[in-house]
């Protein structure tokens, strides 16, 4: 059974990022950079009506604009569109001018239709079908465990709540996109992509182009968050564009376009009953949740990914319980995987009514999720927490704060899979005169993965990271998985390792050198001759597994006057098996609270119910965090070497809304019961509305 | 509202106005007047230009480049599209984010809200002006060291706006970092380990906000 | 954007007849490029007007400072002076956008920018404001919307400027069909209060030239309540001035923005505050005064809270700002 190396001196170590210089100097091509000779700018026409048949689209006059190569219909003949942004055409032209005047010139003769946007208004029968063939609402999905409601009866504490989270968009930094160039020789696709490979076959699919005639390539790109698999409607636009035009096209989406049509976290509305006995032990639990995936969702549609389904009683195990979930489809765009789908709204709700649970019954908040959380390690990420965060200090009863300025503080728990992808494949390649390159078709989207292969090569050699050449993100080389559930460094670590150790053994044994690291290196490989030596790998047991806990730990003020809520500090206690590199796993942490911030205190998706379009689809007014907003940050790596590489990507997100929400209840003595808590809502929930009677 | 009193000019000619509104200093503004007026007799300086493109002569990184570009085109898209200078980036084109950010005459501006043609005349540095002769600079070398990137994509601007700052006030508070950096978003999550880069750069080391800790040694 | 060509004004002359019936003044682009590129707004001709002479300074005199339209932002905040007689207008300066749009951003401009209502803003909603038939935040999402307005938009004043101004009793020179006028902050925004199309009083052609702030011996404050921390339009923002001796205050004035189509001022509160002692339970009155009649839709209530707590916030700012 393989097993990392005993001695490791850059696994584990605090290496700076293999691609740091490139990334502060501007030299790192991104997609967006990329510029192949020729190149065409290509852009997207959009429905401005959230429901319409779509009758005729006519490119005549825009085909007729200076500089225009070429236009395309999204899809041919008559058709419906279902939401604001939904695509009809696009062109390419020479300039970015070019293409907006084109767009300009499009005639769409459409018949509007009734829509709804709002997830209240779509579950009312009648309400205008998304689906024409469907109710908005879809059949509820009921799990039913034990005889809850006589259950009830026997608590000694029952509570209840009903909580909401609101659409939350990914917004990468680097929108969605691709500059294809489709001609006789295949499809080369530069896109900015969480799979290679899904963009690979999905566009060898819709181009009816054999996969072995589609190159994909990724070497640098801007974040995806789970909303970057597979080349997109663009990227088929873009290259069936290409054709035409006969010469690259690069279509990148603007900011406006990624609030639309590009995915989104679902809402939720969830009722949730708990009961417990008077030692704070579960033991009832009702939980009724509905939200949104847009088009994705109602009667019509799959999930995957992108689903409305909560986990509930998400960590905790209830004996009786009866959990009944439905989706509401909305004329808005389909959400899509995002950074622990399911997860963060699933942990908010629970934990809020843990915290309820807890004022109810006079305990602890932290004591009561000991008592109940099944995890040996989060238990014990509670305590150690706990301490470090200075809870037993902190923590007061809810509401007691004196003074306009409130503190409180609150927790929530996480879990998560991760694992390794048994398909991951990478290639070592150690060269005479001692150079080695690494090889994989996987993708660092800022992740560090680039960095993690560097390391292990390193280690396995006896070299330095910077000896290490990674190639990554090109479906030319070895098979990699998508980047997304948090399985990359899981997949791609033992595979790298597989084909070092493999290349290492070889050059032993090819030279006759019993140990050709470190010292040895330069004269093993020269002793290679004239042919490099390159060797493949593949995911091998032993190395990594699935299965992380995390806990955080959140202290809030709360001016009570304007509403603010300041994060004072996040205290996170996470464990991750093996830390490959510390620097990147880190900043992976500092991610996901960052994260959890903005889901908790600013972003949402704003529609308007009359007009049917995206209210906010912009930074000014769908609000990241920024450094300004930040809390002291205070992390916990808890080092599980045995149990090799999981991944961190997205567990650190789930707990950081619920330990805010909850410390904001702490501190007002009140529930504020919808995500984002801007101060109109803490202000509500504090009776401050000011309103009309 | 009122009317303006009849010593300030019933009619505004251009020698009375420069008179009530120049510079209070007389020979500053003898010397803007003779400036002025040396500008005002050249008929050209007033004249329209575009819309279609237009001769347009940008100073980057201390080259001189010129183009034929309409009014229309920014900054930003000049620098991409026109000239491949690929390092300041579009992500909102709406002056919200910070990653087109480039220095305007030392100053930190958003590229994607100025017109190329109304940038003729001023030095224009993007972050690969910065590094001389492959060396990174102590702000680029912090950035690296203290991991403060991740995917990379509003590095540039950060790095941008961190440089101006520290040209400006080589000893910044934290405090003086957040408002420097307001203009600037980041999705990843590098916020705290650019404060600490900034900071670092400036010649102040801060604390490290992590730990890890064998789980084996827990009790 | 749509195509248009480009000149440079070199005198306040020649400006409005550069500008033709279809064209706009281009001072820091900021709000002007932004409407554009939302084809809200479709000039033929852009104007550049940075390169008036004269009207980039900062004059200080005994009784009067003069700044001239073209001074940016950042050289107002940045500006040491400003900050020890003029602090309230520093403050307000200081909480425009971020440091990179203050560095291109212009007096002038900040007090002539056009609405940031995300209805008038939307490229395909043709609002009340752009001419159309619905003020659809009346019925829709108004949480940014105004409490105060003389007819049926409810679209804000957000200048931050504008308020500090206000209570600094500022007033504005604006060239107008080759004269000069001086409107006071009031009368620069009156227009906004009855006519729904209109941001503030200026017609096509109008310029502004510089700001004219007395010296009064006054104290000044701002503040703003927003979402984020920093670089975020204001919920409510609020300004106050007034002559402070010992615990006393006089010729004082409060000033609300973010929550009138023109900045809110109610002369009886500030009436109320003459020679008072300046203590918590003055403030309150005053804001019971200011905010009388304020008249909240369905999402904005909660701004009158906020504005009761700026209001006294700003005026105890009073009790030890220079």
């Amino acid at each position: 059974m393989p097993a990392w190396p005993e001695k490791r001196r850059w696994i584990g170590s605090r290496a700076t990022r293999l691609d740091g210089p490139v990334k502060v100097t501007g030299a790192a091509k991104y997609t967006s950079d990329v510029q192949p000779e020729g190149w065409l700018c290509g852009m997207i026409l959009r429905s401005k009506w959230p429901k319409a048949k779509i009758r005729k689209i006519n490119l005549d006059k825009a085909l007729k604009v200076p500089g225009i190569k070429a236009a395309v219909l999204a899809r041919d003949g008559e058709r419906t569109v279902r939401y604001y942004g939904e695509e009809l055409a696009a062109v390419a032209g020479a300039s970015k001018q070019a293409c907006l005047d084109a767009l300009k010139a499009i005639e769409v003769l459409v018949t509007p239709l009734p829509f709804v946007v709002r997830e209240e208004d779509a579950r009312e029968e009648p309400a205008p079908r998304v689906w024409e063939e469907s109710p908005n609402l879809s059949k509820p999905s009921v799990n039913e465990k034990g005889d809850v409601d006589k259950a009830f009866t026997e608590c000694a504490a029952v509570v209840e709540g009903f909580y909401t989270t609101a659409v939350q968009i990914h917004h990468p930094l680097e929108p969605h996109g691709n500059t294809v160039s489709w001609n006789e020789a295949g499809v080369t696709a530069w896109s900015s992509t969480q799979g290679v490979f899904s963009v690979r076959d999905g566009l060898a699919s819709h181009l009816q182009v054999p996969q072995n005639q589609v190159r994909v390539i990724c070497d640098y790109m801007g974040g995806g968050f789970g909303s970057k698999f597979g080349p997109g409607v663009e990227g088929g636009l873009a290259a069936r564009l290409s054709k035409a035009a006969g010469a690259p096209v690069k279509l990148m989406l603007t900011r406006f376009e990624q609030a639309l049509a590009v995915g989104n976290r679902p809402s939720s509305f969830q009722k949730i009953k708990l009961g417990a006995a008077a030692d704070g032990t579960l033991h009832a639990f009702e939980f009724e949740n509905y939200g949104t995936a847009g088009i994705g969702s109602g009667g019509a549609t799959a999930g995957g990914g992108s689903g409305v389904e909560l986990h509930a009683p998400y960590i905790y195990r209830v004996p009786n319980m009866r959990v009944k979930q439905s989706a509401v489809a909305i004329d808005a765009g389909s959400a899509r995987a995002f950074r622990a789908p399911g997860s963060p709204p699933s942990c908010y709700g629970m934990e809020a009514i843990m915290d309820e649970l807890a004022v109810k019954l006079n305990l602890d908040p932290v004591e009561l999720r000991i008592k109940n959380d099944p995890s040996e390690v989060r238990r014990k990420q509670y305590r150690l927490g706990a301490e470090r965060f200075g809870w037993k200090e902190k923590y007061r009863k809810p509401g007691t704060c004196p003074g306009v300025v409130k503190t409180g503080v609150g927790c929530g728990g996480a879990t998560w899979g991760g694992g390794g992808n048994r398909r991951a494949r990478a290639e070592a390649q150690v060269n005479p005169d001692g150079s080695v390159e690494v090889r994989c078709g996987t993708q660092d989207l800022g992740t560090g993965t680039r960095t993690l292969i560097a390391l292990i090569a390193a280690d396995t050699f006896g070299l330095t990271p910077d000896q290490i050449r990674v190639e990554i993100g090109d479906t030319r080389f070895p098979y990699g998985n998508d980047s997304g559930g948090s399985t990359t460094a899981a997949s791609v670590c033992p595979a790298a390792y597989d084909a070092c150790t493999k290349a290492l053994a070889e050059l032993q044994e090819r030279t006759g050198v019993s140990d050709a690291r470190g010292p040895n290196w330069p004269a093993a490989c020269k002793k290679l001759g004239v042919n490099p030596l390159v060797m493949p790998g593949q995911w091998q047991e032993g190395l990594s597994s699935s299965g992380v806990g995390g806990v955080q730990f959140a202290e809030v003020e709360v001016d009570t006057e304007t509403g603010f809520v300041r994060v004072r500090k996040v205290t996170c206690v996470q464990d991750c098996g093996l830390v490959v590199s510390k620097l990147t796993c880190e900043s992976q942490v500092n991610g996901g609270i960052i994260l959890g911030i903005g889901y908790a205190l600013y972003e949402e998706r704003v529609m308007d119910r009359h007009t049917g379009v995206v209210l906010n689809p912009n930074f000014e007014t769908y609000k990241l965090p920024a450094l300004a907003d930040m809390p002291e940050i205070d992390i916990v790596l808890l080092d599980m070497p045995e149990r090799g590489v999981i991944g961190i990507g997205e567990p650190v997100t789930i707990p950081t809304a619920a330990a805010i929400a909850n410390a904001v209840a702490n501190a007002l003595g009140v529930r504020v019961p919808s995500l984002p808590m801007t101060p109109a809502r803490v202000l509500a929930a504090l009776g401050k509305t000011g309103g009309p009677a | 509202m009122i009317e303006a009193k009849p010593e300030e000019g019933l009619s505004v000619s251009r020698r009375a106005f420069l008179k009530t509104f120049g510079v209070s200093a007389a020979a500053a503004a003898a010397g803007q007047l003779d400036a002025v007026a040396q500008e005002l007799s050249n008929a050209d300086t007033e004249k329209l230009h575009g819309p279609g493109a237009v001769p347009i002569t940008l100073n980057v990184n201390s080259k001189t480049l010129k183009l034929e570009l309409e009014p229309r085109v920014t900054l930003l898209e000049a620098l991409r599209d026109h000239l491949g200078v690929t390092g300041p980036k579009e992500v909102c084109d709406r002056a919200t984010c910070g990653a087109c950010t480039v220095l305007l005459d030392g100053t930190p501006i958003y590229s994607c809200s100025k017109l190329a043609i109304e940038a003729q005349g001023h030095a224009i540095t993007t972050v690969e002006g910065l590094a001389k002769d492959g060396q990174l600079t102590p702000v680029q070398r912090a950035f690296v060291e203290e991991d403060a990137l991740m995917c990379g994509y509003c590095t540039p601007g950060f790095v941008m706006s961190v440089t101006a700052l520290l040209r400006k006030n080589p000893h910044p508070t934290p405090e003086q970092v957040k408002i420097a950096c307001a203009g600037n978003l980041c999705r990843c999550g590098t916020y705290p380990r650019v404060m600490k880069a900034a900071l670092k750069a400036a010649g102040v080391s801060t604390a490290s906000n992590t730990e890890v800790i064998s789980y084996a040694s827990l009790a | 954007m749509r195509p248009f060509a480009y000149a440079t004004a070199l005198s306040p002359a020649s400006a409005p007849q550069l500008l033709g019936d279809d064209g706009r003044y281009l001072s820091g682009g900021i709000d002007l490029l932004g409407e554009m590129k939302e084809y809200i707004a479709e000039p033929k001709v852009l104007v550049d007007v940075k390169a008036l002479p004269g009207l980039n300074q900062i004059e200080l005199g005994d009784k009067l400072w003069t700044i001239g339209a073209n001074v940016t932002i950042a050289e107002l905040e940045d500006h040491d002076g400003l900050k020890q007689a003029f602090r309230g207008l520093q403050q307000a300066a200081a909480e425009v956008g971020s440091r990179q749009i203050r560095n291109v951003a212009t007096v002038g401009g900040n007090l002539a920018q056009h609405s940031r209502c995300w209805y008038y803003r939307q490229r395909d909603v043709y609002c009340l404001k752009r001419g159309g038939d619905t003020c659809y935040a009346r019925e829709g999402e108004n949480k940014y919307h105004s409490l105060f307005t003389g007819n049926t938009c409810i679209s804000p004043v957000v200048s931050n400027l504008a308020v500090a101004l206000a209570a600094l009793d500022a007033a504005v020179i604006v060239q107008r069909g080759g004269k000069l006028q001086r409107m006071t902050i009031a009368e620069l925004y009156a227009k906004a209060w009855d006519n729904p199309t209109a941001h503030n009083s200026l017609d096509h052609g109008d310029l502004v030239l510089k700001v004219e702030l007395p010296v009064q011996g006054r104290r000044s404050s701002y503040l703003q309540a927003s979402e984020k921390a920093m670089f975020d339009w204001a919920l409510v923002s609020c300004a106050a001035a007034g002559r402070v001796k010992g615990d006393r205050i006089s010729q004082a004035r409060v000033v609300l923005g973010a929550i009138s189509n023109v900045p809110h001022l109610v002369q009886a509160a500030n009436d109320l505050m003459e020679g008072k002692v300046l203590d918590e339970p003055l403030a309150d009155k005053v804001a019971g005064l200011v905010l009388d009649k304020a008249q909240p839709h369905s999402g904005n209530g909660y701004k009158i809270p906020i504005a009761r707590a700026l209001i006294r916030r700003t005026l105890m700012q009073l009790k030890t700002s220079p």
